[in-house]
């Protein structure tokens, strides 16, 4: 829950925090890059990828579509006739793409400037139609010999950085950033803090770090560097004013963006971050709930967008991806059931963007697909690697994803 | 290795306990953590009486004694909805004014928090608990507002005790699932698979299952729908799809559409029943009850007793209890964050001050480290291993959580106690104020260089009388800081 933010029992997080504050809350110091001592100084790499997962399989079909008789409208017209969205956008030079009319905010930011682009088609042949075989699978990176998430190993790669170098919005750690490198993982700037009393506050929390020293297990390095945080999340807070006339929207979504557009103004050395976007599993009503869910998306993103400015954001790529794409057909409840090609949306700095990237085999009959799905033909991890190894540098993407054999689609450059 | 003795007593007896550091062998607080939702001083009092075995027998018969919602007074008072049929739910939403309400469902995570708190029968909480996070059906979710409740009542505290066959076949005819999984959209006419599938991957066999699987599944449930009249589980022959089916080694000629309910039945039994869902749920259990990394004998024994018992729930529970690996496993597990809070007030011995205050600020607690009863949205239900739980938010959460309760910040919803009262005593001085602080609150002596690092946290000497102690101003902190180390954090 985001602070503020009403819940069913009639409390705020503000609220509920004040009656601990009768003991009293104490302002830290003022260090804004906390840097691991064992680590050395901050990634010299200036630039940011945050990977947003649309949790439950997210209907690329809808989002952009296919809006040329060359590349099967007229097939898509008669296997989901009340799926695709009317008043589409048509996406210029792209041969016949068209964005959902909910992405226009996104559009209207991101377009005309080159930074938005997407490929459709995008999967890879160990992605199951499973929810949860799919995502594992995909935030693994591919490996099954491997426990770790790819974003830990990109970590890995990119060596020594600031406690605020991975960060996890959210209760619970994605499979992604699974893994022993230091992140730090957040459900709300506004509650990062460490509680008590004035005086005691800072033993306190000297004598916590001591408690959870010299033994085995995730807490022992979870626990330092929640509190190594704290500071800097003090002074993070002080930059949460939103700029550039941006208009976010309600919901957890936008204030996660929010929070992160404060994280990377304050310059800590953010390199990688996660976000969840769950409820995109459409077995019914589609039209209905795809649609509302996929407007606060473009708002919310559009807002992060406007907030961080041209300059900033020139050196931030958000990846937007889901476990697979739905089926091609629509079924009796207005739905779609679980299919396999999906779409990954990239946006912000150093694309190749005003383009719709990869291999598309243009819809004309029920042989063009896979089983009744678009066909999986340009491996997502080529456009995961390629956007970490251009804009972070990982160099090579051997540990990062196991066995694929690198063949980039040029979606992004280097820089 | 592990050894399974005859008996719960043997294997106490016979096994090395351990435990990983910093925690220490403590069979009482081991069995307090893992069977219940942590100790408090009434239950390690019971059990230093009777015996662990004991303990255990007893805590099965007040599973039964208090089916339902029956095991707190002051909690089951706020039952008072849970009891009802949907339609009467919708009738009674509706004399409120309020006919898309979502009292029920509030009611119900409230009371599942309460009783996971307070009831007498920990152990039927556990396993409650478990097998609501197995057949995940979310709540609050809109559309299951007069529904949701049955699914607790009638499939999970009905046979949480009993078998898992007669569980599975009861969710499958529950109209909270059916909704969830859309189930009650699906015809022969418009076949909606999902689930068939989450029926394959989540409850019973998990991955072994071909799309084919999935489809012949799909169409021997439909007819399986909720009544608009009842809002209540219906089978409705005339969306039926006929047609032979086989899914994995199960056949059915499903020739009729009067047939396709007990068809289907027969196609759920075969699925519970089957070699890979034995080792699916056992591999959970161990991992609930043992360790995030159980091993394949443990695990592979556990299958067994579910198989050989006919799926009976209560023989995995105790092939895991009578075997080494669990007693040697103290230290292996780190709370979830809303049994880290659970367990915060069972510690502390924390007593409503107003019921339903009470109930409300648990609730809220578990919503700021995203970990409340029930509310998990996808049907894989909350991930169980440390390694998925790893925040620094939560962390820093659950340290508020834990100075507000030891600080009586809450005087409307919790008692205000005498946290004197935990030193078990007089003690001699500031030191020994730790010391018996370290017992209580960890069933055990803490660590020494805990022990110095609190002493240091009060600023004074272990010889300070208790009299002149900085204790004084800072018992509430001191207690937080405890139950933020590792000893509290993990079980």
């Amino acid at each position: 829950m985001r602070c503020g933010e009403q819940n069913p029992a009639g409390l705020t997080r503000r609220r509920f925090l004040a009656g601990v504050g009768a003991l009293g809350v104490s302002v830290v110091g003022s260090q804004v890059v906390t840097t691991r001592v064992a680590y050395g100084a901050p990634a010299s790499n200036p630039n940011t990828v945050i990977v947003i997962f649309l949790r439950g399989g997210a209907d690329g079909l809808r989002i952009l579509s296919p809006h040329s008789a060359d590349l099967g409208v007229n097939y898509l017209r008669i296997a989901r006739p009340a799926l695709v969205p009317n008043n589409a956008i048509a996406l210029d030079g792209t041969g016949g793409w068209a964005l959902h009319p909910a992405m226009a905010p996104l559009h209207q930011v991101l377009w005309s400037t080159g930074e938005m682009t997407f490929v459709p088609a995008s999967s890879n042949k160990g992605v199951t139609r499973s929810h949860f075989q799919a995502q594992q699978f995909v935030e693994q990176g591919g490996s099954s010999s491997v426990s770790t998430g790819w974003l830990d190993r990109v970590l890995a790669r990119l060596g020594p950085g600031t406690t605020f170098r991975g960060l996890a919005d959210g209760f619970a750690l994605p499979m992604s950033m699974a893994g022993n490198q230091p992140k730090i993982s957040m459900s709300s700037l506004a509650t990062f803090d460490f509680p008590g009393a004035g005086a005691s506050r800072g033993p306190a929390m000297t004598a916590l770090g001591t408690l959870y020293r010299g033994f085995d297990g995730p807490l022992s390095s979870d626990v330092p560097e929640a509190l190594s945080a704290v500071a800097t999340a003090e002074v993070i807070r002080s930059l949460t004013t939103v700029q550039n006339a941006a208009v976010y929207p309600d919901g957890p979504t936008a204030a996660a963006l929010k929070d992160l557009v404060a994280i990377l103004r304050a310059e800590v050395g953010l390199q990688v971050a996660t976000l969840d976007v769950s409820s995109w599993d459409t077995h019914t009503s589609e039209a209905l709930g795809l649609d509302a869910l996929l407007a606060n998306t473009a708002q919310a993103l559009a807002a992060f967008f406007t907030d961080l400015g041209p300059a900033r954001r020139s050196r931030v790529t958000v990846i937007v991806q889901s476990e697979f794409g739905r089926r091609v057909a629509m079924n009796a409840s207005g739905g779609t059931d679980h299919g396999h090609g999906g779409l990954v949306w990239l946006l912000g700095g150093g694309l190749i963007g005003n383009k719709v990237h990869g291999t598309w085999v243009p819809l004309a009959s029920d042989a063009d697909l896979d089983g009744g799905d678009v066909q999986g033909l340009n491996d997502v991890f080529n456009v995961l690697g390629e956007v970490v190894t251009k804009r972070l540098g990982v160099g090579s993407l051997s540990t990062v994803f196991p066995g694929l054999s690198y063949a980039p689609l040029g979606v992004a450059r280097a820089g | 290795m592990t050894t399974i003795y005859p008996t719960i007593a043997e294997a106490i007896a016979k096994s090395a306990t351990t435990a990983k550091a910093p925690l220490t062998p403590n069979p009482t607080d081991h069995v307090l953590s893992r069977l219940a939702f942590g100790p408090t001083a009434a239950a390690r009092a019971e059990i230093a009486e009777r015996g662990i075995p004991a303990w255990i027998a007893a805590q099965i018969a007040a599973g039964h004694t208090y089916a339902g919602y029956a095991g707190d007074t002051l909690v089951s008072t706020q039952a008072t909805l849970l009891g009802t049929s949907p339609a009467d739910a919708h009738t009674f939403l509706k004399l409120r004014g309020n006919s898309y309400g979502w009292d029920l469902m509030t009611q119900l995570t409230q009371v599942t928090l309460g009783l996971q708190v307070w009831s007498s029968a920990q152990l039927y909480e556990v396993l409650v608990d478990f097998f609501a996070n197995h057949l995940n059906v979310v709540c609050p979710r809109a559309d299951l507002w007069v529904t949701r409740h049955t699914f607790d009542r009638d499939v999970i505290r009905k046979h949480a005790l009993g078998s898992f066959t007669d569980m599975l076949v009861a969710s499958a005819r529950n109209a909270a699932m059916l909704l969830y999984l859309n189930l009650a959209q699906s015809s022969k006419a418009a076949v909606n698979e999902n689930y068939a599938r989450e029926l394959l991957e989540l409850h019973t066999v998990g991955l072994v299952y071909s799309e084919s699987d999935v489809k012949n599944t799909a169409k021997l449930l439909t007819g399986r729908t909720v009544d608009s009249r009842t809002l209540d589980y219906t089978y409705n022959p005339a969306i039926h799809g006929t047609g032979a089916v086989r899914v994995l080694g199960f056949r059915h000629p499903n020739s009729s559409t009067a047939d396709g309910e007990a068809g289907g039945d027969a196609l759920l039994r075969y699925l519970a029943a089957h070699p890979a869902t034995a080792t699916r749920l056992a591999h959970k259990l161990c991992i609930r009850l043992v360790s995030d990394h159980p091993s394949d004998a443990l695990v592979g024994a556990v299958a067994k007793a579910y198989t050989g018992s006919g799926t009976q729930i209560l023989p995995m529970l105790d092939t895991i209890l009578r075997s080494t690996e669990f007693w040697a496993s103290r230290g292996q597990k780190v709370r979830r964050p809303a049994e880290n809070i659970v367990a915060t007030l069972r510690i502390l011995d924390t007593r409503p001050a107003t019921i339903t205050a009470a109930l409300k600020y648990l609730q809220v607690m578990t919503q700021q480290v995203g970990n409340v009863p029930l509310a998990w949205d996808p049907p894989n239900g909350y991930p169980d291993v440390a390694a998925a739980w790893r925040s620094a938010s939560t962390l820093l959460t659950l340290w508020l959580h834990h100075l507000a309760l030891s600080a009586d910040s809450w005087p409307n919803a919790f008692a205000k106690s005498n946290k004197a009262t935990l030193y078990g005593g007089t003690p001699a001085n500031s030191g020994d104020a730790i010391a018996r602080l370290g017992v209580r609150l960890t069933g055990a002596p803490l660590p020494v260089a805990h022990v110095q690092a609190l002493q240091t946290f009060l600023g004074e000497a272990a010889t300070t009388p208790v009299a002149k102690s900085t204790l004084h101003g800072l018992l509430p902190s001191l207690i937080a800081l405890i139950l933020d180390g590792p000893s509290h954090a993990m079980r």
